[in-house]
């Protein structure tokens, strides 16, 4: 459950989001959508409290990003725009090393790890070091990495980008059957379609401010348009960065 | 707590199959030791085939000076014919030294008036200096000798012209002439400590950052502070190794190389002497990856800390290799400045003065409170957002 009231951040004269507010509840997969660099990052950024707000709040579970990071940071997932893994690991030890960092270890991190590589089909390439993985390989050991801890709240950052088609497909199930499991899914995207098929809930973020929000249902009836696209471009305003 | 060790570990494991890293680390600990080792084995030799082989002076116009000719070979001088051109000679290194003896000096030294002879040399060139003084004196001491002949024929007491005599007292022992060498010691010790630590921080801090590995690390629930404490923690074996290292280093230079037969003297670098000196310098250690780690954070890419980094190492290290031309006594404010105090212990070890406990303690309490300080800040760093940002 994440809830986000009046967030803003600037830096310097660049007002990065402005007042933005939403909730994502649990078991639904909600929709940050909008324009390349209209503050989607930078609010997830704040959520997983790598960035401070300058005001506004943003809690997870309850407990507030600002007052008590650690309590946040343990009942989040994220697979962050920067997915960088350690080379000379392989993939066993990049996941077991935020396990560890999780307070986990021993036989039920161990039993955690081997249940991941299993759901992920990747046992063969579970002792290979990461150096040399290929995007999907990489992005299999990230997203490992990212639910070793068992998370209620999963944060994925532009989580297709850059994949193949097979690969968008594999993503797009496996954020569905997150929400199978009960969790509360929020993710960025600048991909219409993507968000259009997935999400309970949209959010559309144009110049750092909320543009529009609901289902996509909702979505069509605040806009009047029958289709989403032109919804979205309503809803922002102008034909920018429509992916 | 624990965390920090689990950082720790990881940071060991992925800098250890990053042997490249590593043993470039390694080269620094040994370079110090070779380096001594070559200098000491260059200009012993000097010293000793200066020394023990006659002075071979080319002279051009023998024919014109026999009585000086031979007052030289009586002193044991080999005298060669000089190539018709002396002055290129010596400005080509042929030669060290040449004595030029003019046609006229023959009848000038009849009649009794100062006859001039010319000694080519090259003032600047160090390994001919020998060379040149002894031809110096030698001149020197042929025209004193005729002239007290010619004021004792003349009835004129030799005292009359000898005003002053100089005796000379050199205070120098053999033994503190190579101390010159072994002032060096420290500056080569501190360079290997930092050169140690350097290339695993690069890759703990700029690597991670470059990587992007970074924000996904920071994410986790530990406060962000640690992330700065346990690389820094992960550095330090490295870097004792390469003070290990060199410190062995040096001992089997000073083991294996005969520098009794070399210097002319014997150098007490012991066991129990390098043991001190390890602990002296540990401060140093903790000192070395703080810094480094607070450098290194602050920048973006690992190409921008390698060329950061090897200036911090000089820094502190270079009073030392001024020590080796400028002793400073061990006063308190020396004590106060960090790796300064450490470098005037070791040189006390090195020429077996007594030691003040106190100095010991003083140089290791500033170090190690530096120290936290420098690890405090890297710790605030962590704790901002320029971290993520670069």
């Amino acid at each position: 459950m994440i809830q986000v009231q009046g967030l803003s951040k600037s830096f310097g004269k660049v007002k990065a989001v402005q007042n933005v507010s939403f909730s994502a509840s649990d078991g639904q997969i909600t929709g940050l959508l909008g324009p390349n660099g209209a503050g989607k990052s930078t609010t997830l950024r704040m959520l997983y409290t790598l960035l401070r707000p300058d005001s506004g709040t943003a809690q997870v579970d309850g407990f507030d990003v600002r007052e008590s990071p650690l309590e946040v940071q343990s009942r989040i997932g994220v697979l962050a725009d920067a997915r960088g893994l350690y080379p000379r690991l392989t993939s066993r030890e990049n996941i077991r090393y935020f396990g560890r960092l999780h307070g986990l270890e021993g036989e039920p991190l161990e039993r955690q790890i081997d249940s991941l590589l299993l759901l992920l089909d990747m046992q063969s390439i579970a002792d290979r070091r990461t150096e040399g993985f290929s995007t999907g390989e990489k992005l299999k050991v990230s997203i490992a990495r990212t639910l070793v801890h068992n998370p209620k709240n999963v944060l994925l950052d532009e989580p297709t980008n850059g994949l193949d088609v097979m690969s968008t497909r594999a993503m797009r199930q496996f954020i569905l059957r997150l929400r199978g499991e009960g969790k509360c899914v929020l993710f960025t995207s600048h991909i219409m379609q993507e968000v259009a098929a997935l999400c309970d809930q949209i959010i559309i973020i144009s110049r750092g401010e909320v543009a529009a929000n609901g289902s996509p249902d909702d979505l069509r009836k605040q806009t009047g348009r029958e289709n989403l696209e032109d919804a979205f471009v309503a809803a922002i305003g102008s034909e920018e960065g429509l992916g | 707590m624990k965390r920090i060790w689990v950082i720790f570990q990881k940071e060991m494991v992925d800098n250890l199959r990053d042997y490249r890293s590593w043993t470039t680390g390694l080269f620094w600990a040994m370079f110090g030791p070779l380096m001594l080792g070559g200098m000491i084995l260059l200009l012993g030799n000097t010293i000793r085939d200066n020394v023990e082989e006659a002075l071979v002076l080319p002279v051009l116009g023998a024919e014109n000076a026999p009585s000086l000719i031979a007052f030289l070979e009586q002193q044991d001088v080999i005298i060669e014919p000089a190539p018709a051109d002396p002055e290129a000679a010596v400005i080509a290194g042929d030669i060290n030294v040449a004595l030029i003896i003019p046609a006229d000096y023959g009848a000038d030294f009849s009649a009794g008036q100062t006859a001039k002879v010319q000694l080519v040399f090259d003032s600047t060139r160090q390994s001919a200096m020998v060379d040149i003084t002894r031809a110096q004196n030698l001149l020197e001491g042929y025209g004193k000798y005729i002239g007290l002949l010619r004021l004792s024929l003349r009835g004129v007491s030799p005292e009359v012209v000898r005003v002053v005599q100089i005796e000379e007292v050199d205070t120098a022992t053999p033994q503190s002439q190579a101390l010159i060498f072994l002032s060096m010691l420290p500056y080569f010790i501190i360079f290997a400590i930092f050169n140690g630590a350097s290339p695993v921080i690069i890759d703990a801090t700029a690597g991670e950052r470059e990587r992007g590995s970074l924000e996904p690390l920071l994410i986790n629930p530990l406060p962000r502070g640690w992330f700065a404490i346990g690389k820094m923690l992960s550095a330090m074996p490295f870097a004792t190794i390469n003070l290990i290292l060199t410190l062995a280093g040096f001992a089997a230079i000073f083991r294996f190389l005969p520098i009794e037969e070399l210097l002319g003297v014997q150098i007490g670098l012991d066991i129990g002497a390098l043991t001190a000196i390890f602990f002296i310098c540990l401060p140093i250690v903790f000192l070395a990856c703080a810094i480094q780690t607070l450098i290194a954070s602050f920048t973006k890419t690992t190409k921008e800390a390698g060329t950061y980094l090897p200036f911090i190492g000089l820094i502190p290290s270079l009073p030392g290799l001024a020590l080796a031309f400028l002793p400073v006594k061990p006063d308190l404010w020396t004590m106060l400045i960090p790796t300064f105090g450490q470098q005037i212990l070791i040189n006390q070890f090195l020429r077996s003065e007594p030691i003040a406990e106190m100095n010991i303690v003083i140089s290791a309490v500033l170090t190690i409170l530096l120290s936290v300080i420098v690890t405090y800040i890297a710790v605030k760093l962590y704790e901002g957002e320029r971290i993520v940002a670069g």
